[in-house]
């Protein structure tokens, strides 16, 4: 159940991960998160329901990011949980991911 | 002494069968190898079927000057009289190579009478043949005066004659049994020096041991040795050396060499300054022209630390796992040639490497037109890639031995093995660890690399963490580290292909241990490098995240195929 959810929500698909993105679960998410951007919109992941993220969750996110910037959208997080935060401090990613407090502020943030 | 069966022939008519007294004779020198004893026993049944009153056996000193009587019968003994080649009737007999019969002794210029002037034996005939073995003459056999005062007849000449060369023929048989015994008695010499020799070498090889060596001379004895002792703190003291030359004055020098090196590799803790004194006694005792090549050193098994000195032997050939072995060059004079020659320790930090010498024995092997070299040595040591040590040196052996191993030179190999030291240390440690005052062992198991377990094996580790007393964020990263770790093994060391992790965690004093087992080829740890950051790229994070939320992460050495173990330690804040 690494991806709870793929929603769309003002105009940007909103994908809620959620539980344990390692080795087993960052595919899926992967997977996900390319096939959302067939829709060309701006993605938000909301990471509010992620109790463990690894390298290969982290990698997933990356790969997502290059994918998105490729056809000019951009790819956000959103309720980055503190365990979360510190592996994208850990790896240094918490400057190139654009990360929001929560989906409301996402949200209400002007689209790129 | 082996006692005499009297020679029993058979007497026809006052004559002997000659072809029975042969036989007899070769049967009776058969069976003793006291050369004389026999000698007088046959001259005592030629003078018995000749019927004569008095017979001497002579036979030629090793120079061939003189005639030494080595049998007499008769009224008086001249056993041991000397008669110069060529002078008297059987100085005659044996440089004509001719049969003498002299009716009138004192009628004969030739004749010798200082004996009978000594004895007082009267010699009135005599009759004189000619000892030979093929074209050499050995000696002469002379009979005096016949019993019923007749002079030597044509009969008693044939008979002499035979029995003169069965004669010869059993004292030259004899002779080359005493140089075949002489030559037993120098090999039995020759064996225990080489028992002695054996006796310098360690006594019993143990093949877990970190630190092995072989030696197959090409003779009894060896002017290669090699040795090793555990000192007091559990530093090994170790060498191999190769002494110029061959044969037992090689290896005498061999001997002192190696007893000067037990004795004072006790307590010269430099080898430098070892050398400098093996080097100053050698040279005040050795013969001119030998030397010794040398090296010695000291290992600490519990650190992999390593000084040695080399004193002009073959460079030692270093093999890290995973890496292009190396040679450590000096360039010292060999012991034994200048007093004053300086020797310098060098040192190396082994790290679970091989360090291993040899004598240019192996080196120097050739494959038809090629020298093994320590490139070739390099590769047949992995002829028993994963065995212990020595297994792998015997390996090396048997190699050499199936390419028809011809060597001038004796073959000897001395290996350390620091991942095996890595190993038993890691056992000591562990035991270590199962006193509850240092460490104590939390819990293991082990379980499929799939990544489907990673999520059934968190749980567990985090109790472990949540034990040893870590806050939360502290529990999270031990989490990340090991989740870390076991996904490298699946992708990497596994390559996803099917295979077993251990791992077992162990709370220490100040924190907590993680050991992460796998048993897939080994890795090597300076491929894993962690990504650098500024490439933004999915991958190639795992290792940096190990590392920085652990105190320490380390590969513990594992002999080759036994695959990897990866500690990790988080201490607390």
């Amino acid at each position: 159940m690494a991806v709870a959810s793929i929603t769309e929500q003002s105009g940007r698909t909103v994908v809620a991960l959620s539980g344990e993105i390692d080795m087993e679960e960052a595919p899926k998410v992967r997977r996900a998160l390319l096939d959302s951007m067939k829709q060309k919109r701006d993605i938000l992941v909301d990471l509010s329901q992620v109790t463990y993220i690894d390298s290969s969750g982290i990698a997933s996110l990356i790969e997502g990011l290059q994918a998105a910037r490729k056809q000019k959208n951009d790819l956000a997080l959103v309720s980055v949980s503190q365990r979360a935060r510190r592996v994208l401090e850990l790896a240094r990613l918490d400057k190139v991911f654009t990360i929001h407090a929560d989906l409301a502020t996402a949200l209400a943030t002007a689209k790129s | 002494m082996a006692e005499l069966n009297p020679i029993e022939v058979p007497v026809n008519d006052g004559l002997a069968d000659p072809l029975e007294f042969a036989a007899a004779l070769s049967r009776s020198f058969a069976q003793t190898q006291d050369i004389d004893n026999t000698v007088r026993e046959a001259l005592a049944q030629i003078v018995k079927l000749s019927r004569v009153e008095a017979g001497a056996i002579f036979l030629l000193d090793d120079a061939r000057a003189n005639l030494i009587c080595r049998a007499s019968v008769g009224p008086v003994d001249v056993t041991g009289l000397s008669v110069p080649n060529g002078s008297g009737i059987v100085g005659r007999a044996v440089t004509e190579d001719q049969i003498q019969i002299v009716e009138q002794a004192y009628q004969d210029q030739a004749f010798f009478a200082e004996a009978d002037r000594k004895t007082g034996f009267v010699t009135r005939s005599i009759l004189a043949a000619p000892m030979s073995v093929g074209q050499t003459v050995i000696g002469a056999v002379e009979v005096l005066n016949k019993q019923n005062g007749k002079p030597f007849n044509a009969e008693d000449q044939n008979l002499l004659r035979v029995m003169a060369a069965s004669s010869a023929l059993a004292i030259s048989n004899a002779r080359m049994a005493d140089r075949l015994v002489a030559q037993e008695r120098l090999q039995r010499e020759v064996e225990l020096a080489a028992e002695i020799q054996r006796h310098l070498l360690p006594a019993e090889e143990d093949e877990a041991s970190p630190i092995c060596g072989l030696v197959r001379p090409i003779q009894e004895v060896s002017g290669d040795f090699y040795d090793h002792f555990e000192l007091p703190d559990g530093t090994i003291a170790f060498a191999i050396g190769d002494v110029s030359g061959k044969g037992l004055n090689a290896s005498l020098l061999m001997s002192q060499t190696a007893s000067l090196f037990r004795c004072l590799g006790k307590t010269v803790r430099d080898p430098a300054r070892l050398m400098s004194i093996l080097n100053r006694e050698i040279c005040d005792t050795v013969s001119r022209g030998m030397f010794v090549t040398m090296v010695a050193g000291l290992y600490e098994p519990a650190t992999g630390h390593l000084r040695f000195a080399n004193a002009g032997h073959i460079p030692p050939l270093l093999r890290r796992p995973n890496q292009r072995s190396v040679e450590l060059p000096a360039d010292s004079p060999p012991l034994g040639i200048l007093p004053g020659s300086k020797y310098e320790t060098e040192e190396v930090d082994l790290n679970g490497a091989q360090f291993i010498l040899c004598t240019d024995g192996v080196t120097e092997f050739r494959f038809g037109d090629e020298e093994l070299g320590t490139e070739g040595l390099d590769m047949l040591i992995d002829t028993a890639r994963g065995k212990p040590i020595g297994q792998r040196l015997n390996a090396v052996v048997e190699e050499l031995q199936r390419a028809g191993w011809r060597s001038r030179d004796d073959l000897t190999l001395l290996a350390i093995d620091d991942g095996m030291a890595a190993r038993s240390i890691e056992q000591r440690a562990e035991a270590e660890r199962a006193n509850p005052d240092s460490s104590d062992f939390l819990f293991g198991l082990s379980f499929p690399a799939d990544p489907k377990r990673l999520r059934l094996v968190r749980p567990a580790i985090r109790a472990a963490a949540e034990a040893c007393g870590f806050d939360e964020n502290e529990t999270e990263d031990v989490l990340l580290a090991a989740g870390e770790a076991i996904e490298n093994i699946i992708i990497h060391a596994y390559g996803n292909r099917r295979g077993e992790i251990a791992l077992a965690i162990h709370r220490m004093p100040d924190g907590l241990m993680l050991r992460i087992r796998d048993f897939a080829p080994t890795v090597d740890p300076a491929k894993i490098q962690p990504r650098k950051l500024e490439d933004v790229r999915p991958g190639g994070l795992g290792t940096h995240f190990i590392r920085a939320v652990m105190d320490d992460a380390s590969f513990i050495p594992l002999p080759d195929g036994e695959g990897n173990l990866l500690e990790l330690i988080k201490r607390k804040r």
